[in-house]
C-alpha cells in the first residue's frame, strides 16, 4: 500500500443503514443530474397547470378548477411514481446493477430506503411542490381570493401522500415479482379504481369500508362526499381521518415488506 | 491454527440448488493467502454460483464457508469491506463517467478525505489504462473499456481479496497482458481468486488452481502439483534405422504400458507411455540402443499444459 492508503479514512458505519449515505447521494444525483427532474417538471406544468390555464378559459367554477387540479396531480405524479418506482428495482435487477452495488458494503434495506428517498424528494420537489406553487399563483390570479395557502398546502399534502402509497407500493411489488407487466398492471389497477367511478362504484357496493383504508379518498370525491383535499383547500372540516392514517400505514407496511423481500433476493 | 496459514477462503460441503437443480455440490475449497487461485470449469460448471455465495448474493442450500474467518452467511457485511469483485458481465450506471463510477464505489468504503480518495480513483485509472476516458461517460465505453472499469472498481479499495469472474474475457491481448500484471502485482497486498476460460493465463500467473465440474470439486492444489499429475508419464522416441525389433523389445517391458507409432521421413516416432516414468527415463534409450542398427534421432519426456490436464480431468479421465 502507498502513502495515500493510511491517509484514507474507512468507513465505519455498521448495521442497517450501511452504505445508505452513498447510495443516497447517487440517487439524488440520477435525480437531479440527468433530464429526469425536468421531463418531470415538464410533464406536471404542462398537464396540471396548463390545464388550470384551459379550465380558467371556460365557465368552470374557480373552486372546481383547483380541485380538479388536486385529482389531476394525484393521478399524473402518481402515475410517474408507479414507472419511476417499478424501474427502481426491476431495471436494476434486470440489469445487473443491483447486483453489482450489493456486493459492495450496502445493506438491502439502505438500497430499497436510498431508492424510496430519493424518489419521495424528487416527486415532492417536481411533481408537487413546483406545480402546486404555480397552481396556487394561476387559481389566486383566476379569482379565489380567499385560498388559504395553508388549506391548500394540506391539500398538496394529501395529494403527495397519495404518491407516497402508489411509490410504495410500486417498489413493493417489483420486489415480490420479477416482471413489469404485473406490477403496472396492479397498481394502475388500484390507482384508477379510485378515480373512475366506474369502477370504484361496483367494489363499494360489496365493501364500502374500503374508503376508509384506501388512499382514494385522499384528493377525489366519493358518492357526492368531498375529497379530503378539497375539504382543506376551501377550509372546511375533513369528514374522517381515517384514509389519512390508513396511508400512512400503508406505506410503512409497503417498505417494510419491500425491505423484507429485499433481504432474500438472490443474484 | 497459525493465522497466518488460516486460509482466506474456506468453505465445507457448500452447496446451492435451484429449484432442484444442483448448481454446486458440497463444495470443500480452500485459498491461501496471498496467493492467486484460478477457478476453472467449463460453462455451467457452478463457479459463478460459488462466487456469488462466497460474496453473499446467493445463499446456500448446504454446508457453508467463511472468508477471512467470518461466516458467508452470518457475517456477510464484513466481508464486503474487505472484498473487491468484478462480475461476469459488469454492469454499471451509464450515466456516469468512469470517475464518477469509481467515486461511488469507493465512498462505500471510505468516509474522506475528499482529497485522498480523488487521488486513489486517479491512481486506480492510470493502473488500468483510463485516465484519459476518465470523464466521458461509461454509455459510450467499449467492452474492453467497461472490463477495465469493472477491474479498477473491484480494487479502488486495495481489497485483501479480489473476486474477479472472467477478468479477461472481453479484452484483446493487451489488454489481458495488463490485466495479468496488476494480478501479479497485487499479490503482495491481496489473495486472488478468479475464474476464466483461458487457461494459458491460469498457468501464466496462478500459484493454486481448482476446476470444477458439473457442480463438483475435482482437483484442487498448487499448479506445479497439478502439472506434475498431469504429466501423463509418456516419452517422445524418435529412431532412424531398423525400428521393428527395437519396437519389439519396447512393448516386452512390463512397466511400458502402450506405444503409438508415426513414420515420417524415413524416421519412426514412437509415443510410449509408461507406468513408471523414472525407471523409463533412465531406461528407454540404452534399451533402444542396444540392439544396434538404429540412431536416436530425438527423446524427450512429454509436457502437458495445464490445457491437456483441464481436458483429461473434466472429461472424466483423471491423470
Amino acid at each position: 500500500m502507498n502513502a495515500n492508503e493510511t491517509l484514507l479514512i474507512p468507513s465505519r458505519v455498521r448495521g442497517w443503514s450501511m452504505g445508505l449515505a452513498n447510495m443516497l447521494a447517487k440517487e439524488n444525483t440520477a435525480w437531479w443530474r440527468t433530464r429526469r427532474w425536468w421531463l418531470v417538471c415538464l410533464v406536471t406544468l404542462v398537464l396540471l397547470n396548463g390545464n388550470i390555464w384551459l379550465n380558467a378559459r371556460g365557465d368552470i367554477r374557480i373552486e372546481r378548477n383547483g380541485v380538479v387540479f388536486l385529482e389531476m396531480a394525484a393521478m399524473v405524479v402518481s402515475i410517474v411514481a408507479i414507472s419511476l418506482g417499478q424501474d427502481a428495482i426491476l431495471g436494476e435487477r434486470h440489469s445487473g446493477t443491483a447486483a453489482w452495488v450489493l456486493s459492495k458494503p450496502l445493506r438491502r434495506p439502505a438500497f430499497i430506503l436510498a431508492k424510496l428517498g430519493a424518489h419521495a424528494l424528487g416527486l415532492l420537489a417536481t411533481g408537487i411542490v413546483l406545480p402546486g406553487a404555480v397552481a396556487y399563483y394561476q387559481l389566486a390570479a383566476y379569482g379565489w381570493r380567499d385560498l388559504s395557502p395553508a388549506g391548500f398546502a394540506g391539500a398538496l399534502g394529501l395529494a403527495y401522500l397519495n404518491v407516497l402509497f402508489y411509490l410504495t407500493l410500486a417498489v413493493m411489488l417489483a420486489t415480490l415479482v420479477n416482471g413489469r407487466g404485473p406490477v403496472l398492471g396492479i397498481t394502475l389497477l388500484v390507482l384508477m379504481s379510485g378515480m373512475m367511478q366506474f369502477l370504484l362504484r361496483p367494489i363499494l357496493n360489496h365493501a364500502p369500508w374500503l374508503t376508509k383504508v384506501m388512499p382514494w379518498m385522499l384528493v377525489t370525491g366519493i358518492d357526492s362526499k368531498p375529497s379530503l383535499g378539497a375539504s382543506l383547500a376551501v377550509g372546511d372540516p375533513l369528514l374522517t381521518v381515517a384514509p389519512i392514517i390508513a396511508t400512512v400505514l400503508w406505506c410503512v407496511l409497503f417498505t417494510g415488506v419491500a425491505m423484507w423481500r429485499m433481504r432474500r433476493e438472490e443474484f | 491454527m497459525n493465522a497466518s496459514i488460516c486460509p482466506v477462503i474456506e468453505t465445507r460441503g457448500l452447496s446451492k440448488s435451484y429449484r432442484g437443480v444442483q448448481a454446486l455440490k458440497a463444495l470443500d475449497l480452500q485459498v491461501q493467502p496471498h496467493s492467486i487461485c484460478g477457478f476453472l470449469g467449463p460453462n455451467g460448471a457452478g463457479k459463478t454460483t460459488a462466487i456469488k455465495l462466497l460474496l453473499g448474493l446467493a445463499q446456500p442450500t448446504g454446508g457453508g464457508g467463511r472468508v477471512f474467518g467470518k461466516d458467508i452467511v452470518k457475517e456477510n457485511d464484513e466481508i464486503r469491506r474487505r472484498v473487491g469483485y468484478l462480475a461476469q458481465d459488469p454492469r454499471f450506471y451509464d450515466y456516469m463517467t468512469a470517475r464518477e463510477t469509481l467515486r461511488f464505489v469507493a465512498r462505500f468504503f471510505y468516509a474522506g478525505p475528499r482529497a485522498a480518495i480523488e487521488q486513489r480513483i486517479a491512481e486506480t485509472l492510470e493502473l488500468v489504462g483510463l485516465a484519459d476516458k476518465a470523464d466521458r461517460p461509461i454509455k459510450g465505453f467499449s467492452g474492453g473499456e467497461r472490463q477495465r472499469l469493472g477491474i479498477a472498481q473491484a480494487q479502488v479499495n486495495y481489497p485483501d481479496l479480489l473476486i474477479l469472474d472472467e477478468p479477461a474475457a472481453s479484452l484483446d491481448p493487451i489488454g489481458r497482458r495488463d490485466v495479468l500484471e496488476v494480478l501479479c502485482r497485487l499479490r503482495k497486498h491481496a489473495t486472488v481468486f478468479y475464474s476464466t476460460h483461458i487457461l494459458d493465463d491460469v498457468q501464466r500467473v496462478s500459484d493454486t488452481v481448482v476446476i470444477l465440474n458439473k457442480g463438483q470439486l475435482v482437483a484442487q492444489g498448487p499448479i506445479e502439483e497439478l502439472m506434475a499429475r498431469g504429466q501423463a508419464a509418456a516419452f517422445t522416441l524418435t529412431v532412424k534405422g531398423d525400428s521393428a525389433p527395437v519396437e519389439a523389445r519396447l512393448r516386452s517391458q512390463p512397466w511400458v504400458t502402450g506405444i503409438e507409432v508415426m513414420s515420417k521421413n524415413g524416421r519412426v516416432s514412437w509415443q510410449i507411455r509408461v507406468s513408471d516414468p523414472d525407471l523409463a527415463e533412465v531406461e528407454l534409450v540404452p534399451l533402444v540402443l542396444a540392439g544396434g542398427g538404429v540412431t536416436v534421432c530425438e527423446f524427450e519426456r512429454n509436457h502437458q499444459n495445464l490445457e491437456d490436464v483441464f481436458l483429461s480431468i473434466v472429461q472424466g479421465d483423471k491423470p
